[in-house]
């Protein structure tokens, strides 16, 4: 007897239609424009010759240094964010009173969802050299700040507006390798840097791998931080692309250079996970424990 | 391998050699959580601040509060995020729900296809959404003449639901391949019609990833500003493109005041997540991971 079942793809249709409408044709289309023009001052875009011109403009001095300052605070920032992020994560999931990590993720969850601006407007009104941090830092002598609109002040910006997204997933990671093997570990006679480098950090590396990407694709496309902290001299790629959307109202360019940071992004993601693969090879070599191999469970 | 002889014997000699390290880890801890707080506790005490400009606190007081119902730029905001965001969390909770069941409880070959478009949506950096979604939004409501698609809320409700669908999607898919499907096939065996197996078992069962979708993708949209900023039109400006449009205009306290009554009905909503979840028996990780959006 067949019973009568509704197949799958039937319920996740409305999903699949509604992300085919305004999802992947909203990005065809960006792609098709990027191979058009502007035409005239009043028009956005038109696309009936089409050319790679708009990508040879994109590859303009202007463009490319802004490209390579994007990445270079992409890169130190996703770094410092696994820096700071990783004693943390080790702490609230192994170290920290089991009592506490309730606790401790609610805290790391709430500027994880305080509105992104905010946050950042938040460091604006501590690092002006109006604020009141400043200002002490005047009563001790010292002189007043002079952060704000720096390079520094972007990076210390992106570096606390990502952190969450680094420690949320290597606390799930260093959380799943567990007390018990652990203490297998150490009961096998490894001392507490050889159960880290042996037991812990092996079985957490897929949690790196995704806190890093998580860390590193968003930072490539944010320009928000940028604008608020960095005023002129904080330029990002992201800034580009919105000011030919928003101000220079050439689509056609500004699709060119979306594409273009599309197709950077991926590479230098699949780059950024190569490497992490490559570093973390000593690491494999001692692999010696899976976790869905059943020895925890 | 008993547990209490485990748990009995090493905690003694660690003790001997841990201190250090382990201080250390927390002092680390606490200093990484008041970095992390920083900038929200400013906002929050500078939102009393009665000053002319946000940033140079003048003397404590309620005034920038008294702003948000006098000043209706600013109560309209709200009003206009609290809507789209209603109506955002719904739309996405719906299409998220079947599509998670569907991914749970009926993998075919598009399934893969699926979560690969899925992954997408989620990890494509806002501003891409925000560019290709201007030009189609117009394309539609100019070009084809659909004038629904001129309108603010519709275009700020489709801007709002993609990353939300996925985050749904994973959360209902998540939960439900975590329960076995024997209710189900009881179900079916007692000659429940699939309709009424899917209304009284399935959904149920599905139910605490529901709901906490649901309110995620409510704080989803409450926050959502770059592609609120690309696709709104005048007359429909969300309370975070308020923010960062006054930005250019030098600050004023009543946008730290504003930005404090979005925080407490942010967590509020997330209390509530936390509180179903840990209703429905996730440990703490399980409610990190869901709540980070799966």
């Amino acid at each position: 007897m067949r019973r009568l079942r509704l197949p799958g793809l039937a319920l996740a249709l409305p999903a699949w239609v509604w992300l085919a409408v305004f999802f992947i044709a909203p990005v065809a289309v960006v792609f098709w424009y990027s191979f058009g023009y502007k035409p005239g001052l009043f028009g956005t875009h038109a696309t009936d010759r089409l050319s790679f011109d708009r990508y040879l403009e994109v590859l303009t001095p202007t463009f490319f240094d802004t490209f390579v300052a994007t990445m270079n605070i992409a890169l130190t920032g996703t770094a410092l964010c696994f820096l700071i992020g990783a004693p943390m994560a080790y702490w609230m999931a192994v170290k920290a009173p089991p009592s506490w990590r309730g606790l401790l993720l609610a805290l790391v969850l709430v500027p994880f969802w305080t509105n992104f601006l905010v946050r950042t407007i938040g460091w604006q009104v501590i690092l002006s050299p109006e604020g009141w941090l400043s200002q002490a830092a005047q009563t001790l002598g010292l002189p007043a700040f002079d952060i704000l609109y720096t390079r520094g002040a972007v990076l210390l910006g992106v570096v606390y507006n990502y952190l969450p997204l680094m420690i949320l997933p290597l606390y799930v990671a260093f959380d799943r390798v567990g007390e018990p093997l652990r203490e297998a570990s150490r009961d096998l006679g490894a001392g507490r840097f050889r159960t880290l480098w042996r037991v812990t950090l092996p079985l957490a590396r897929p949690g790196i791998v995704v806190g890093v990407l998580l860390v590193y694709i968003p930072l490539m496309g944010d320009y928000i931080t940028a604008t608020v902290l960095g005023g002129a001299k904080g330029n990002m790629v992201g800034q580009l692309v919105a000011a030919q959307f928003q101000t220079a109202q050439n689509w056609a360019l500004g699709s060119a250079m979306a594409i273009t940071l599309i197709v950077i992004i991926v590479l230098s993601a699949a780059a950024v996970g190569a490497a992490l693969w490559l570093v973390s090879w000593p690491l494999r070599r001692s692999y010696r424990v899976r976790l869905d191999s059943g020895v925890t469970q | 391998m008993s547990t209490s002889s485990t748990t009995d014997a090493p905690p003694v000699i660690h003790r001997l050699r841990k201190p250090v390290i382990d201080r250390l880890l927390t002092v680390w801890g606490v200093l990484v959580l008041v970095f992390l707080f920083a900038p929200i506790i400013v906002i929050v005490i500078y939102s009393f601040n009665t000053g002319r400009l946000l940033s140079s606190f003048e003397a404590f007081g309620l005034d920038s509060f008294a702003a948000l119902f006098s000043k209706h730029v600013l109560s309209d905001a709200v009003m206009v995020s609290l809507r789209t965001g209603f109506i955002a969390a719904l739309l996405a909770t719906l299409l998220g729900t079947l599509a998670g069941i569907a991914l749970a409880r009926r993998p075919g070959r598009w399934a893969a296809w699926f979560m690969g478009l899925l992954i997408l949506v989620s990890v494509t950096p806002e501003i891409v959404d925000a560019i290709s979604l201007l030009p189609w939004l117009v394309f539609l409501g100019q070009d084809l003449g659909l004038s629904m698609f001129n309108d603010g809320t519709v275009r700020l409700v489709i801007g709002h639901s993609l990353f939300s669908v996925a985050v749904v999607s994973y959360i209902v898919r998540a939960r439900l391949v975590g329960l076995p499907a024997n209710l189900e096939e009881a179900s079916a065996d007692l000659y429940a019609s699939p309709l009424r197996t899917f209304r009284r078992v399935t959904l149920p069962l599905a139910m605490p990833a529901v709901l906490a979708g649901l309110l995620l993708s409510f704080t989803f949209s409450l926050d959502n500003t770059i592609v609120s900023s690309f696709v709104q039109v005048s007359g429909s400006t969300p309370w975070p493109v308020y923010v960062l449009s006054a930005l250019r205009g030098g600050l004023r306290p009543e946008i730290a005041a504003v930005s404090t009554v979005m925080l407490l009905i942010t967590l509020a909503a997330l209390a509530v997540v936390a509180l179903v979840l840990r209703r429905a028996g996730d440990s703490s990780a399980q409610i990190a991971r869901t709540m980070a959006g799966g």
